[in-house]
């Protein structure tokens, strides 16, 4: 693996090195000293805690803590990881275990943000965790060196053991935890280079696979409670409507039946099975309060968009020179509109939290990806105060984004408080989870472009009308009027182009919004890089040595990993007859992705992928296997979108409900799917959304190259393009 | 920042800014993408305004008079479920009598686009100086309440809030 | 036109101090966001309120958008004898409201 650190302007290798030991602030281990467990019997042993991440026990078990949620994405497995690799430990001996949100609580938040979002948990605590490692191993090496009477420097460490190098004497961490643990941590360390990691970059397996193949894992929805009661729960299938009224004489006595509740926004029903309560619900015939959202349709929202881009007051993204004159000016002018539908998440697991209140005290098992955030909202829909409150970690199966609102904590919640202290399992039915999802925005997008005559961009004008989903999710005030996500990748795009204008049409409508996998990421880039494709066309240029053009010198990473890709998928070399291919590249969440798709398209518009080539710069690849699941998983969930993914509004309903609509893909359709890991080393990026970014754009560029047909929107279904059996 | 000590010393924990600080300086060592309005997609983050400092919000109120951070807490739960509704109490036991009392509380905010989240005047016939009241966060931030009292004082307070936020920030 | 209240309590006896709960409804637009056609709501948010026990002013707030949406407020009284307690705000906008208490205040002998 290369592991060659590159010198940017920004930041040389020693000013990181400083940067990772000498700010103390940031170098927080905060000791947080939980009660010592004395042993249940002589036979149990008792950790020593060197920091709030590590402890060490005296028969060498290292256990690392894990601070926030495993959905599948394998951050459970890096990122402990990083913390192993400082410590030295022998990673045969590691056992990772979940930190809480009410230990985060009490520690003043030891273990820092707990929430698995934005592809950023290596990212932003690879530094906090190598710290942790490092601290901990300085301090074994004190110990040994003040056990054996020797000088600190004379010391190294290896798999858990530490050695006096002149005499190659030896302790090993479990000899010597107890004295490590009464040690001060050093105010600062010394970071390992690169070159010597020994853990970080090898594919070590996930460590919950195990448990996933015997069936042992347990999810969120796995979990049981003595007297358990359920709940199945009903929202208004028009979005922000309230309950009018309701009749539940038919199931009201009914057998199981414990309640039925009517909390204004849901209606809910508690029974002793969720079949019983589910199958009530729908006898229970309510009426709802819609108000103007019952109006929407999918044509009214796409007219609202097309609205927004002959706004002439709107929010710059970007401005260099001036695109509009010059593109006023230009004797030609490439045009082309872009559109991306609303898409729901369809997590396997679907929504599922389980709340237990017992007097002042409550406890939560809850699908979600941001556990302090369950902790808050349940602790002040409960009324309870936050330190009475135990969130338990569970696996989640799957969150892509979705788990991150908390909508259905406070629906349990409410549940909860109205059955008396008994634990309730709130669970939403498929048809409930795909028609209350918080979808990934529609999105119209225009791009307008000159070319100079050896096809450079004179100017470029992308203008983006899309709801915005921090305004409408997070009720955030925008930057200048602009919402991030809905230009990604566009606003920050790294062709040369001396008149550039990006600006953004604000279209919320009472479709709710959030943040879908890779959220601005899964649809800009279709726009961008089919449009680049587009101008190549126009220029009469080869897809890639067009890019090559039009990129920078200084665009470094974008053109290392676009040259990586066509290598890997052997651009230069030309294809069997009917066999086409497209590429795409982009940035995205801190890391450069790349695309090659190879397609043939037969007269029925069946599209026969024959191998995608996929690959991503992560900066360092902590566990390349599990960067190569990411990529394979993106290519999955990726091509289920853009094959079949839309949601239709009628009425103002969402009108897809299950699989059997909102289709995914099938086994048989899988295609290959060749992997490149091409860390170029020197920055952390994310790996578990940018993945998604470049596949659309390389697939419709691809089926350009195949069929002469321009594809300008997702899902390809509505082209009448389908995927053919691999 | 880590005491010295012996075998039994109770270390304590440290107030771990991570999160804020971690979002906010993220070391992006990135070439070629240039700082535009709304920056790379790295940096969507819920930033409005800038992270302010103490300094920053306090010396222009203050103006080098007698400073104390005593007498004057500030409650509020650490963790926000909602930055929209967080409820917050400022709580002292500085005197309201006729010879002394507190004039004014200024409630700071290290990081909203408007600092000064409201100004409370008070007086002798205030009994005593505890108000609450609910607040907007644009963030994880602190937030600082300032006394003035009739004798030209001031006594302050500072509390660290983290906003989960209902959903993610930047992407899934 | 917004809806407010007053809620006194404690013990309301001259000298005693009692708390006063307010709250104002009021959507406290910050100026920041916009409506679902993209346009922005503009700002108009309550800038002065003000609490009065009689002629006496007993309480007074200039809030900003950092106050959330219906503001409210709680705050102590050192209880003085008064009839009426009267409450005045005013908006961004110029709008003003009012809201009157009255209150019957036990005076010590």
């Amino acid at each position: 693996m290369n592991n060659k650190i590159q010198t940017s302007s920004q930041l040389a290798r020693r000013d990181f090195l400083k940067v990772s030991s000498s700010s103390a602030a940031v170098f927080s281990l905060g000791f947080y000293m939980p009660v010592k467990a004395t042993a249940a019997n002589k036979s149990e042993l008792v950790p020593e805690h060197l920091n709030a991440w590590i402890e060490i026990y005296p028969d060498e078990r290292v256990v690392i803590r894990y601070a926030r949620v495993e959905m599948g994405q394998g951050s459970s497995t890096s990122a402990p990881m990083i913390l192993a690799e400082e410590l030295d430990a022998d990673w045969k001996q590691v056992r990772i275990e979940y930190a809480t949100a009410e230990e985060n609580l009490k520690s003043k938040r030891v273990f820092g943000d707990m929430s698995s979002v934005g592809s950023r948990t290596i990212k932003n605590s690879q530094e906090y965790l190598r710290n942790a490692g490092a601290s901990a191993r300085a301090m074994l090496i004190t110990a040994a060196a003040q056990t054996w009477g020797v000088s600190e420097s004379d010391c190294l460490t290896s798999m858990g053991t530490v050695i006096h190098k002149p005499t190659q004497k030896k302790l090993t961490y479990g000899s010597i935890c107890a004295a490590a643990a009464k040690l001060d941590a050093p105010k600062s360390v010394v970071l390992k280079d690169p070159k010597d990691w020994k853990i970080i970059g090898q594919p070590i397996k996930r460590r919950e696979i195990p448990d996933i193949v015997v069936g042992k894992i347990r999810y969120a929805i796995d979990t049981q409670l003595p007297g358990m009661l359920y709940a199945a729960v009903a929202a208004c299938p028009v979005f922000n409507g309230t309950v009018k009224s309701l009749d539940a004489s038919r199931v009201q006595n009914r057998r199981g039946i414990v309640k039925v509740l009517n909390l204004n926004d849901f209606v809910a029903v508690v029974a002793d099975s969720w079949w019983r309560a589910k199958e009530a619900l729908k006898e229970i015939s309510i009426e709802w309060e819609t108000g103007e959202s019952a109006k929407l349709t999918t044509a009214s929202i796409q007219s609202f968009l097309k609205e927004g881009l002959q706004q002439t007051q709107l929010a710059v993204a970007r401005k260099n020179g001036d695109a509009l004159g010059v593109l006023d000016k230009s004797a030609k002018v490439i045009e082309a509109e872009y559109f991306t539908p609303y898409l729901a998440h369809a997590t396997m697991e679907p929504i599922v939290c389980t709340v237990w209140i017992q007097g002042d005290s409550m406890q939560v098992w809850a699908s979600s990806q941001s556990p302090e955030a369950t902790l808050a909202t349940a602790a002040a829909t409960a009324g309870i105060d936050q330190t009475r409150v135990k969130v338990h970690p569970v696996q989640l199966g799957g969150g892509l984004g979705r788990k991150g609102a908390q909508d259905y904590t406070k629906q349990a919640t409410l549940i909860a408080k109205a059955v008396e202290g008994k634990p309730v399992k709130m669970i939403w039915t498929r048809e409930e989870d795909i028609q209350h999802d918080l979808y990934r925005p529609m999105s119209l997008i225009k791009l307008r472009a000159a070319q100079k005559p050896n096809g450079d961009l004179d100017a470029l004008h992308i203008r983006v009308s899309a709801p915005s989903i921090f305004t409408s999710l997070l009720k955030m005030p925008l930057n200048n009027g602009v919402d991030g996500q809905a230009v990604a990748s566009l606003n920050d795009h790294p062709y040369a182009v001396e008149n550039c204008l990006v600006d953004y049409a604000q279209r919320n409508t009472n479709i709710p919004v959030g943040f879908w996998r890779s959220v601005g990421h899964s649809q800009n880039p279709f726009a961008r890089e089919c449009f680049i494709d587009e101008l190549a066309h126009e220029a009469g240029l080869d897809p890639l040595a067009y890019r090559l053009q039009l990129l920078p010198a200084s665009a470094v990473r974008d053109r290392a990993i676009l040259t990586k890709i066509a290598q890997a998928a052997q651009w230069d070399k030309p294809l069997p007859k009917g066999v086409f291919r497209g590429i795409a590249e982009t940035e995205g969440y801190g890391s450069w992705t790349a695309c090659v798709c190879e397609v043939s398209v037969n007269e029925r518009s069946e599209v026969k992928i024959h191998r995608v080539v996929i690959g991503i710069d992560p900066g360092y690849a902590v566990n390349p296997d599990n960067i190569q699941a990411q990529l394979q998983g993106s290519v999955v969930h990726g091509l289920s979108a853009i094959f079949w993914g839309e949601m239709t509004i009628k009425d103002g309903r969402i009108e897809q409900s299950n699989f059997h609509d909102y289709r995914m893909m099938r086994l048989n359709e899988m295609p290959v799917v060749q992997t490149v890991i091409a860390p170029t080393g020197g920055f952390w990026g994310g790996v578990g959304e940018p993945t998604q970014a470049p596949l659309g754009p390389a697939l419709a560029n691809a089926i350009f190259a195949a069929t002469g047909k321009r594809v300008r929107s997702f899902p390809l279904k509505n082209h009448g393009f389908s995927l053919a059996k691999a | 920042m880590y005491k010295l000590g012996n075998n039994n010393i109770q270390r304590r924990s440290l107030l771990a800014k991570l999160g804020r600080l971690l979002g906010s300086t993220v070391p992006y060592v990135g070439g070629g993408l240039a700082t535009f309005a709304s920056g790379s997609s790295d940096a969507q983050g819920m930033y409005s305004g800038t992270l302010r400092s103490l300094p920053e919000l306090i010396d222009p109120i203050v103006k080098g008079a007698p400073l104390f951070k005593t007498r004057i807490r500030i409650e509020m739960p650490l963790l926000a479920d909602n930055g929209n509704l967080v409820s917050l109490g400022i709580k002292s036991n500085l005197p309201m009598t006729q010879n002394e009392y507190v004039q004014k509380i200024y409630l700071l905010s290290q990081r909203n686009p408007v600092v000064q989240m409201a100004l409370f005047y008070l007086g002798p016939w205030s009994g005593d100086a505890n108000i609450s009241t609910r607040v907007r966060l644009a963030g994880s931030q602190f937030i600082v309440a300032l006394a003035q009292t009739s004798k030209g004082e001031f006594y302050y307070d500072q509390f660290d809030v983290i906003v989960t936020e209902s959903a993610c920030v930047d992407g899934s | 036109m917004s809806i407010a209240r007053l809620q006194v309590l404690g013990d309301l006896r001259e000298g005693q101090i009692v708390r006063i709960r307010l709250l104002i409804q009021h959507a406290m637009d910050t100026g920041y966001l916009q409506n679902i056609s993209g346009q922005n709501i503009p700002r108009n948010i309550i800038k002065k309120i003000t609490c009065q026990a009689d002629q006496f002013e007993i309480f007074r707030v200039d809030p900003s958008s950092g106050i959330a949406a219906n503001p409210y407020f709680e705050f102590s009284w050192r209880v003085s004898p008064a009839k009426i307690l009267r409450t005045l705000w005013v908006d961004d906008i110029g709008v003003e409201g009012e809201l009157l208490t009255p209150i019957d205040v036990k005076i010590n002998s």
